[in-house]
């Protein structure tokens, strides 16, 4: 009976040993994998409504059951209209979580910038190469008292963020760094992911919007009542001539 | 955007013509026929415009407007519209329902799901809406849209009654209530799923009860029109006017006796019509009021009613004052600017309604094109307010079709200027703000020459004569 039990203890010493060994192949993989992961952006489309590409290409080798997660720190220069989003679940593939409801008429200065999650392909496998294109507005911004038509909102390309089920030690990862974040976009519970550190640091894309001149302020003002109160006396003064008694 | 104008232009033309044809000179009196129609669309058919031969013309809109070929008609249309939209929106990018359907149906499924309508952000409308589209979530997401479309013809209908009682033949009512049954304005914003056909039926209810003397529905009705939008609120003074004793005192006494006459007009305003319009109206109003405030409180105030008062929308509209409101939205004289645009609403509301309270309909046309005109925020969906009452004021005018159809053109013309240089800004990037702030000043002016021009061409039944004392 001893005999058996020793045999016991043995197998499952030798499974514990094996799955380590695999968790440590696994995360050395994942090491070597992280480094070879990369994201770039691009914004296209004209004035206020413009969409944000975003495209992730991961490492050739890809690690199965990698989630992918994309963290964006929009300036409160833009918005995101979730409506438009929910309309749009159906065509896309990828999922959004929103940190913060959004105003969308309130103008630029009244407000303040948000976090989104991203979370391309949620369901089934993650793809080595990922697109995500995300429609933005821009908001109304202060006139501007320079003499400047346009102001600059500056957008910053989004954090690339991975998890995997199989590797769950998350040490000797430099220079990558591990943080929280929601694990799915259901937002119900916190995980740790990675955050890749890029070797090409991407500045940040600058967006132009149109805005008033305030050095106008006067003569818009002046005109505007001038040519109200002369239509207003027109008016009146054809009511009175024509009126019916 | 183009294609429809032209469409309207010429649907305009085809029944125009007859229209004004055959009203211009004195068929205004009951039981006149009209003179006999001497091919009235030989004004109608400049070259280009008309591709068929004028006798199969004549003959197509003769059938067009027979009265059991016109309403199924035009329903007909509509509901196509609503099911080619559904196809569109399934199948293209762009699509052809509005956002505020869209609106409309999730804070309806709020309400399906217990909870306030205002939970869905950009709501600004009566929660009576979201509870009357809540079948959008129980049966169909269609529902909506075809309510939309019965109340657009059902107000088609309107406007031929209130012809009929005003003294047109059956035949030139329907004609004229073609105008608003076969225009593809109204049968566009209905069928994308807008709510203003509901309001448009709602006022000239109102008014076809007024005109046939009913007060308690007239003023149910109009009770609830105020509810749904605030704007119907600016046709109480010439209500009032209407409904007050007329005056029977002879000129000489007044001239002496200026306060008393002064106390006297006060006076014509206590009598027991009034009194019982403004308790049922006002009846009406409060208990839907209270009834939501009830059930949602502050927010329902808010969003119905106090943000459409204080509005400030900086974003760009055809509002002459858009570009002062952004200039100055943050500045310490935002409030007198505020103030400053609406006197000028305020004083040509006052005039319009002493000037012409004896012509309702008229009166309320001409309130409702000034509010629109001069109000702070002004978007497309508001034309259709005063457009649903034109077909009223048409019979009377005497304008010659090519005066009317420039006029249209005109009007067509000023938002076309403001389009081009707001898409610019919205779609391409450009800063054309002065250039917008122009346009709207211009669709101003010519806002006010369209009105002038039919102020001045109106001619009314009869000149009202002043009532001897005994």
């Amino acid at each position: 009976m001893y005999f058996i039990l020793y045999i016991i203890c043995i197998a499952t010493c030798h499974c514990l040993i094996e799955k380590d060994e695999k968790n440590e192949n696994h995360c050395g993989l994942l090491k070597q994998w992280l480094g070879s992961s990369s994201v770039s952006v691009e914004i296209s489309k004209k004035g206020f409504h413009r969409e944000v590409i975003t495209t992730v290409e991961l490492s050739p080798n890809v690690l199965s059951g990698v989630r992918v997660l994309l963290v964006y720190t929009w300036p409160r220069g833009v918005y995101i209209d979730p409506y438009q989003l929910a309309s749009m679940r159906d065509q896309s593939d990828w999922q959004i979580l929103i940190d913060s409801a959004i105003d969308l008429e309130v103008p630029a200065h009244k407000t303040s910038g948000f976090v989104s999650y991203v979370y391309p392909s949620p369901d089934g496998p993650t793809p080595r190469l990922l697109k995500v294109t995300i429609p933005i507005h821009g908001r109304y911004h202060e006139p501007s008292s320079d003499g400047e038509l346009f102001t600059s909102v500056d957008i910053q390309p989004p954090e690339l963020l991975l998890r995997t089920e199989k590797c769950l030690q998350f040490n000797n990862l430099e220079p990558h760094t591990v943080v929280d974040a929601p694990c799915t976009v259901n937002n119900s519970s916190m995980c740790p992911w990675v955050k890749i550190q890029s070797q090409q640091e991407h500045g940040p894309m600058s967006l132009q919007f149109p805005v008033g001149d305030r050095f106008l302020m006067i003569p818009v003002c002046g005109g505007t009542l001038l040519v109200t109160m002369i239509c207003c006396v027109a008016l009146s003064k054809y009511m009175w001539k024509h009126k019916i008694i | 955007m183009f294609e429809g104008w032209t469409f309207k232009k010429n649907l305009l033309m085809k029944h125009a013509g007859s229209v004004f044809r055959n009203l211009h000179g004195g068929t205004d009196s009951p039981g006149q026929r009209p003179p006999a129609q001497t091919s009235p669309l030989t004004q109608a058919s400049p070259a280009g415009l008309v591709f068929l031969p004028r006798s199969v013309m004549e003959r197509l809109v003769s059938r067009l407007t027979e009265k059991h070929v016109l309403f199924p008609a035009s329903f007909a249309v509509r509901l196509a519209l609503v099911f080619y939209g559904d196809h569109q929106d399934r199948t293209m990018v762009v699509k052809y329902t509005d956002i505020d359907y869209h609106v409309f149906t999730d804070a309806a499924r709020f309400i399906t799901e217990g909870e306030s309508p205002y939970n869905r952000s950009t709501y600004r409308y009566t929660p009576l809406l979201a509870w009357l589209l809540t079948p959008n979530i129980y049966l169909s997401m269609v529902f909506g849209k075809i309510l939309f479309i019965i109340c657009d013809v059902l107000s088609g209908l309107l406007i031929y009654r209130i012809l009929c009682l005003r003294g047109l033949s059956s035949e030139t009512a329907r004609r004229v209530s073609s105008l608003w049954l076969l225009n593809p304005l109204p049968m566009g914003v209905s069928s994308r799923g807008n709510a203003e056909s509901i309001l448009a039926a709602l006022v000239l209810g109102t008014l076809l009860c007024m005109e046939g003397r009913r007060l308690i529905w007239a003023a149910f009705l109009y009770g609830l029109s105020v509810h749904m939008k605030i704007y119907p609120v600016t046709y109480a003074l010439p209500i009032a006017l209407t409904l007050r004793t007329p005056e029977t005192r002879a000129e000489e006494d007044t001239q002496r006796w200026r306060w008393m006459r002064f106390i006297r007009f006060i006076g014509s305003f206590i009598n027991k019509e009034l009194f019982l319009f403004a308790s049922v109206a006002g009846g009406v109003f409060c208990m839907l009021t209270a009834l939501f405030y009830y059930m949602y409180g502050w927010e329902f105030l808010h969003e119905t009613y106090l943000y459409h008062l204080i509005r400030r929308d900086i974003r760009h509209n055809f509002s002459p004052y858009f570009y002062m409101l952004y200039l100055t939205a943050d500045s310490r004289w935002s409030q007198w600017l505020g103030l400053a645009a609406f006197l000028p609403q305020l004083v040509l509301l006052l005039a319009a309604s002493w000037a012409f309270h004896s012509d309702l309909a008229f009166s309320c046309f001409l309130h409702t094109a000034i509010f629109v005109s001069f109000n702070k925020v002004c978007t497309s969906q508001y034309f259709l307010w005063y457009l649903c009452l034109l077909p009223l004021v048409i019979p009377r005018l005497s304008l010659s079709l090519k005066q009317g159809v420039g006029l249209l053109l005109l009007w067509f013309a000023g938002q076309g200027i403001w389009l081009g240089p707001a898409y610019f800004l919205e779609f391409e990037g450009y800063n054309t703000f002065l250039l917008i702030w122009l346009a709207g000043l211009l669709f101003l002016i010519i806002n006010c020459f369209i009105l002038i021009q039919i102020i001045t061409h109106y001619k009314p039944t009869q000149t009202p004569q002043r009532l001897k004392a005994d």
